[in-house]
């Protein structure tokens, strides 16, 4: 019996807590105190720049590498007493596509379903419950070599719900797929967290997927978390409206700086959407009223969450090494 | 018992559709063990009993012809089949091809008189031997010898009964004289470390020594597949799942176990049923199943360890394959395999004895050759199993440090 079942359900309760949660390899930090709750029932995206340490953290989240330091307690249970029970209540698709490709759909299926205990009926069960989410019922016969990129995705996928997992790993789920079986992944994922409160922590490079899927997101980058909000939150912050005003508008902006929430970026002026907004237009319209400046455009920009990140990550390339 | 069953279905399903992995473990030793059981028999018979067919033309009508057919009858190593002695030489050697006979022996129309004459008088040779170009020169040398030596024993009988009235004033009884025909020379085979020793058939020789080197070759199927788990993320997932290190190694260990048992069944099969069929001898099993089990066991153990060992090693299934394949091929020269041990020289037999394969390879002779109890393997057994279980735990070491597993 998985004594998980018996805990009261509360969403909105962190369900995975992270406490200065360090790791390094070889001497070299890669995970430098980090603290981070997930929301049960949330789908949380984790962003960072290549070498980061998403791997690193969805790996010591899931058991499959230990810590060197700090305390992590998944659904109450402390996963460096008692990482089987945490083991149990998750579910981790990686990255890459793991599985054998010399079987069929339904022999990998069959062979990931026992290692999780399940037999007979309860096996061909979610077995088919996994091909239906996998949209893969005209192929489960068919060797997995044969597959497309997105049907090797949905089965990867597929896999990792077999034990109808209470917290999903998704590692990138959706590298190298057609916007089809993109667009499907994206839908299942939704649906199994709606449907079922599962807890989905998500990594992605690609923005607009976690802008679609997420509840919250956090960034982490150089080992550290360095964003955590709701997701509605960081895109209000990103919101803003521009206004074009020549370098006349410019330089009766200029004389209100500084003040926080008007920028001036490459003679445009930004005015975030923020609780001051409303005062900060006032201002400006004041000042352009008083030196007779004509407004040329304004556009009510939406700073788009990769602009975001990238501001956040300072731009500059990530090799890993 | 599911979690077994699929294990087990998964990796014998893995294997099955690998056509390279089905060619390295049943198709090359099976191909080499008939290769060689063949090509090898009239080289290893030469230590043995086994008869070798000549055809016998006598075209002699004197009664000295018929004794020496008599006594060349009595010769261990060949079976003399006569023919009519009208048949011309071109006939004979049509027969000799129908026949696959590699022998035909001429009794010339002067033998009897040749030997009644005395030395030095004889114009013709009295005996001609036709030879297929196939046979070995040792092996023509050896009949040869033997109708040499029949020849000379019927010439000095013949010198005997011409003095016989000498003799017997002389008081020397002649059959006494006649009687030293057997050989005075005792052979003793010296083998090296001293144990007792039979010199193997082609075939005896054959299906223990490639079944040995065909077990071991699993090091890389195996290590390809465990090197493809760690790189597809497989292994991580496993882990993630809360399959330990030991249930993934055990999970790698038993699978294969039963492939080499399946190779075990499959050559010995081969060397018993398919051997003969091609005019080979039968490979005979002895009388030990258990001993037989057991030295199979210990094999399958050290080649699955080592090949776990070489995956915890190598990154890439290409280095695998690449230190698997040399390692092995040096195991089998060195050990015995490829070059039967007791055609080695001293040195180098001590030095066979370095290689695991070597250790099979005697365990397994022990039961097929020297009908050996299941206790006689046992030295051979315990080797392996060390060497097995010093590579397991030093893979288990290696395997800890990586962080993908």
């Amino acid at each position: 019996m998985r004594p998980f079942r018996n805990l009261v359900i509360c969403y909105g309760a962190p369900l995975i807590k992270i406490e200065h949660l360090c790791k390094s390899y070889d001497r070299k930090i890669v995970l430098d105190d980090v603290n981070l709750s997930v929301r049960r029932g949330s789908i949380m995206g984790l962003l960072g720049p290549n070498g980061a340490g998403k791997t690193t953290l969805i790996s010591i989240l899931t058991g499959v590498i230990g810590m060197d330091s700090g305390k992590i307690t998944v659904g109450g249970f402390d996963l460096g007493r008692d990482p089987g029970s945490i083991q149990a209540l998750c579910s981790y698709v990686p990255q890459t596509l793991a599985f054998y490709t010399r079987l069929s759909a339904r022999e990998n299926l069959e062979y990931f379903g026992s290692l999780w205990g399940l037999k007979g009926k309860k096996l061909k069960e979610r077995m088919g419950f996994c091909i239906d989410a996998g949209s893969l019922q005209a192929f489960v016969g068919k060797r997995v070599d044969t597959f497309s990129g997105g049907m090797k995705r949905r089965l990867n996928l597929a896999i990792g719900l077999l034990n109808e997992p209470e917290i999903l790993y998704l590692d990138e789920p959706t590298v190298g797929v057609d916007a089809q079986s993109r667009n499907y992944i994206l839908e299942t994922i939704r649906k199994i967290n709606r449907e079922r409160k599962t807890t989905i922590i998500y990594t992605s490079h690609y923005m607009d997927e976690i802008e679609q899927v997420s509840d919250e997101i956090a960034v982490i980058d150089e080992g550290r978390i360095i964003l955590h909000e709701e997701k509605q939150t960081i895109l209000t912050h990103a919101n803003a409206v521009l206004l074009g005003a020549g370098q006349r508008g410019v330089e009766a902006v200029k004389t209100l700086q500084p003040r926080e929430g008007i920028r001036i970026e490459k003679e445009r002026i930004h005015i975030e959407r923020d609780e001051r907004f409303s005062e900060n237009m006032a201002a400006v319209f004041a000042v352009f009223r008083d030196r007779g400046v004509r407004v040329d455009d304004m556009v009510s920009g939406h700073r788009t969450l990769e602009e975001f990140f990238l501001r956040l990550t300072n731009d500059r390339l990530r090799d890993e090494n | 018992m599911t979690k077994s069953f699929y294990t087990l279905k998964k990796e014998f399903l893995l294997i099955a559709r690998d056509v390279h992995a089905v060619t390295v473990l049943f198709v090359m030793p099976a191909v080499f063990i008939m290769i060689m059981s063949l090509a090898m028999r009239d080289l290893f018979d030469l230590h043995h009993s086994v008869s070798i067919d000549v055809l016998a033309v006598n075209r002699d009508a004197g009664n000295k012809s018929d004794a020496f057919l008599k006594a060349i009858e009595k010769l261990p190593a060949f079976r003399f089949h006569p023919l009519d002695k009208d048949a011309a030489t071109e006939r004979i050697g049509e027969a000799m091809h129908s026949r696959g006979v590699k022998f035909a022996l001429i009794i010339k129309e002067n033998f009897s008189s040749s030997i009644e004459k005395g030395r030095g008088q004889e114009v013709k040779k009295p005996i001609e031997l036709l030879v297929d170009p196939s046979v070995n020169v040792q092996t023509q040398m050896v009949l040869r010898s033997a109708l040499d030596g029949k020849l000379a024993k019927l010439k000095g009988d013949t010198f005997l009964d011409s003095i016989e009235p000498f003799l017997g004033a002389a008081g020397i009884d002649k059959e006494e004289l006649k009687a030293t025909e057997d050989s005075q020379v005792a052979v003793h085979y010296i083998y090296k470390g001293g144990r007792s020793f039979k010199i193997p058939s082609a075939v005896q020789q054959s299906v223990p020594a490639w079944l040995v080197f065909s077990m071991f070759f699993i090091v890389i199927p195996l290590s390809n597949t465990f090197i493809s788990e760690r790189g597809q993320g497989t292994l991580m997932r496993l882990k993630s799942m809360n399959v330990s290190r030991l249930a993934l190694i055990a999970g790698k260990m038993v699978p294969y176990l039963f492939i080499n048992a399946i190779q075990a069944v499959v050559m010995i099969g081969i060397g018993v049923y398919v051997v003969p069929f091609f005019g080979g001898t039968a490979l005979t099993l002895g009388n030990s199943l258990g001993g037989l089990i057991l030295i199979a066991f210990s094999v399958s153990f050290c080649a699955i360890a080592l090949a776990l060992l070489i995956a915890s090693v190598a990154r890439t299934t290409e280095q695998a394959t690449t230190i698997g394949g040399v390692l092995n091929i040096i195991f089998g020269a060195l050990g015995g395999i490829m070059v039967p041990r007791f055609v080695m020289p001293g040195f180098m037999q001590d030095l066979s004895l370095l290689s695991p394969m070597s250790w099979g390879l005697e365990g397994f002779l022990d039961i097929f050759l020297r009908n050996g109890s299941a206790s006689d393997p046992l030295p051979e057994s315990l080797s392996l199993l060390i060497l097995g279980g010093a590579m397991l735990i030093l893979t288990i070491i290696l395997l800890r440090r990586q962080k993908e597993v």
